[in-house]
């Protein structure tokens, strides 16, 4: 009898867990393959010779550098852009709140290879206007290897549908009318009301904007290999007919470091949301707080 | 709570170091579309006075504190703060306090933080600003509770730290949109009177916005009663009470009795001074005597029960409800069960007595 009535919910336990490890399973393995690719020959044998393989030609360290730049200035300044975007929109202008809404989901609908058809077009018509021109100048500065302010630009809007709806439930949980105002009289003006009260409160929000821009544009391949930009996941392709294995090791560390970066997002959007609740938190939140900052730099002074 | 001595300085011996300023609207006029709140909107207030503007929701009150604090714009006339007009200055150089309604503290912060958020804003030193802050902990009654943060705090502690954050910069002006009305009633009453022992102390222009005339009449040193975008009244509370300018007034503050003197029964006999035929005269409860008479013209229908007195509810023999009411002491109305025949009559001058062909209302 007893027994009749524990495995029913035992069973109901099995059949929840079911399709999270069929995903898992779905997930893991070409992970796992590609892992064990990488490290071992076809005969079992231990070997490092994809991971020396990609650090002795030392052709990995441009592309690298170029996408860690391109990652953290999309993170930067999308989040530098939207916040204070989207607090103007819920303080000054709640009725264009849903246009910004759509204008930041449009993105979602466009795949990605009919934005850089359209960005192939813009920048080929400023080159058109001929050696030495202000277009041609325009279009060399934005495609330049060193610093694809292109890609930049194509990453944050790439990113905006996902940042927007996180940012902007983050501050429809605040009451920002009156914080802002209590801020103002208290003399505050516009930037040190952002940086001191608003960006703290949505601290989740924003983490998870830039962990997941970061994390969108080290590993975007198509608007780079059509725009010709040696980006790391451009490399990797193109490292894969000279040093298969090499590429495949990069594709798994590539693989990991995105999905760490997604999920310090989800735990930063999560952990970061909580208001701190225990006098235990009192440092952490002292740290985080740019006002506390100040004080330690005016005690010392 | 600690009581505060007026005879004595304030406790903490914390003081206001900037004067005093007194504020000024003249013919102010604002409106929203096509919505007029404020017309021509005159009112003084003396520096280092306490001020409540009293009125029914939608009658101007929160629009007149928003006009000063600068977060709204005027269509015409002119604010002036210490005699200066501040319209030009935005919300963050007019050196106010506010507390909101909602407190409105900043969750991220500290109360320390909170409280010394506007003195970090003005550059004051750390030692300073730790001194200002310990002393406003300590005389809101916030003694201990530096370090924990406002979800911690019950809403009567946490609008005692928006008080302290207020009152931090030593502002010209303190401005207090309903900070009550969000707390329970016992609350209510013990922060009102530690609301005023601070801006006695402090001696902080203040003007306090509320809808409840309790508050109001307890707490200021003279009440704006507001209605319809304009001030019905501007004087020391028991004025307002005891002389109502207004038939409005009379109405909203208190509860009144209202007798037309040619229609409601024989009042006319009642009275202490000879009223005119067309009067309307506005009697306090307390100010109508009821005895038991078994040919009396009024009978008792109810009675409201609230402690030291009672407010007993009179009507006319033949009608369902009670049109009037008198306030006794709660042992004498004991014999006022509902049906008894009573005879009344007025035993001080009306609070006020109104031609009723003239809208405008006299003080009687």
């Amino acid at each position: 009898m007893a027994q009749h009535l524990n495995s029913s919910p035992r069973m109901r336990r099995f059949l929840a867990w079911l399709p999270l490890v069929a995903l898992a399973i779905f997930i893991l393995t070409p992970l796992l393959s590609s892992l064990a690719y990488s490290f071992f020959r076809a005969d079992g044998s231990f070997t490092t010779s994809g991971l020396t393989g990609l650090a002795d030609s030392g052709k990995i360290v441009a592309p690298l550098t170029r996408s860690l730049i391109v990652s953290v200035l999309a993170a930067v300044i999308l989040v530098v852009t939207l916040v204070p975007a989207v607090v103007a929109v819920h303080l000054w202008a709640p009725r264009l709140r849903s246009v910004l809404s759509i204008l930041c989901t449009l993105p979602l609908v466009v795949p990605a290879i009919a934005i850089v058809a359209g960005l192939s077009t813009v920048l080929r018509s400023l080159a058109s206007q001929g050696r030495g021109s202000l277009g041609m100048q325009l279009n060399t500065m934005l495609q330049s290897q060193d610093l694809p302010l292109v890609l930049v630009g194509t990453y944050v809007i790439l990113c905006l549908p996902f940042t927007f709806r996180s940012i902007d439930a983050g501050l429809s949980t605040l009451p920002l009318r009156t914080l802002f105002e209590s801020s103002s009289i208290l003399g505050a003006g516009l930037g040190t009301t952002l940086r001191r009260v608003i960006i703290p409160n949505i601290r989740g929000p924003v983490m998870f904007s830039l962990f997941f821009t970061f994390a969108l544009s080290i590993a975007e391949y198509t608007v780079a290999a059509t725009l010709s930009i040696n980006t790391l996941p451009v490399f990797l392709n193109t490292l894969s007919s000279t040093n298969f294995r090499g590429s495949i090791t990069l594709s798994v560390l590539l693989n990991l470091t995105t999905w760490l970066l997604l999920a310090a997002a989800t735990v930063s959007a999560s952990r970061f949301g909580h208001r701190p609740n225990a006098v235990s938190e009192d440092d952490e939140t002292e740290a985080d707080d740019p006002a506390a900052a100040s004080r330690k730099d005016a005690v010392t002074s | 709570m600690t009581t505060f001595d007026r005879t004595r300085p304030s406790p903490s011996g914390i003081e206001q170091s900037s004067e005093p300023e007194s504020v000024r609207f003249e013919h102010v006029d604002k409106s929203y579309g096509s919505t007029e709140v404020l017309k021509d909107f005159n009112i003084d207030i003396e520096a280092g006075s306490m001020v409540s503007f009293l009125g029914p929701s939608g009658c101007g009150k929160t629009t007149t504190l928003r006009i000063l604090a600068g977060f709204e714009p005027v269509n015409g006339g002119d604010v002036l703060v210490g005699g200066e007009s501040v319209l030009k200055l935005p919300p963050n150089s007019r050196d106010m306090g506010m507390v909101f309604q909602s407190y409105s503290l900043f969750p991220n912060l500290s109360v320390s933080d909170n409280i010394e958020y506007g003195l970090r804003i003005r550059k004051v030193d750390a030692g300073a600003r730790r001194g200002r802050t310990e002393e406003l902990l300590e005389i809101c009654g916030l003694s201990g509770m530096g370090t924990r943060f406002p979800h911690q705090l019950s809403g009567g502690q946490q609008q005692r730290v928006a008080l302290a954050r207020a009152l931090a910069t030593q502002p010209k002006v303190l401005l207090l949109d309903e900070p009550l009305s969000a707390l329970d009633a016992s609350v209510r009453s013990s922060l009102r009177d530690e609301i005023r022992r601070v801006q006695q102390a402090l001696g902080t222009t203040t003007v306090f916005i509320t809808h409840d005339q309790g508050e109001a009449l307890a707490i200021a040193d003279r009440v704006a009663v507001m209605n319809d975008g304009r001030i019905e009244q501007y004087s020391a509370p028991h004025e307002v009470y005891a002389s109502p300018a207004t038939a409005f007034v009379a109405r909203f503050v208190g509860s009144i009795n209202e007798f037309a003197v040619d229609r409601d029964w024989t009042i006319r006999d009642r009275l202490p001074v000879e009223p005119t035929p067309d009067d309307t005269v506005f009697v306090r409860p307390e100010n109508l005597s009821i005895t038991a008479a078994p040919d009396g013209f009024l009978e008792v229908k109810h009675s409201t029960y609230t402690g030291e007195r009672t407010m007993v509810h009179l009507g006319l023999p033949g009608d369902h409800s009670p049109q009037w009411s008198a306030s006794l002491a709660s042992a004498e109305a004991d014999a006022m069960c509902p049906g008894l025949r009573i005879d009344a009559s007025v035993t001080a001058e009306p609070a006020l007595r109104l031609d009723r062909n003239n809208a405008e209302g006299l003080p009687a």
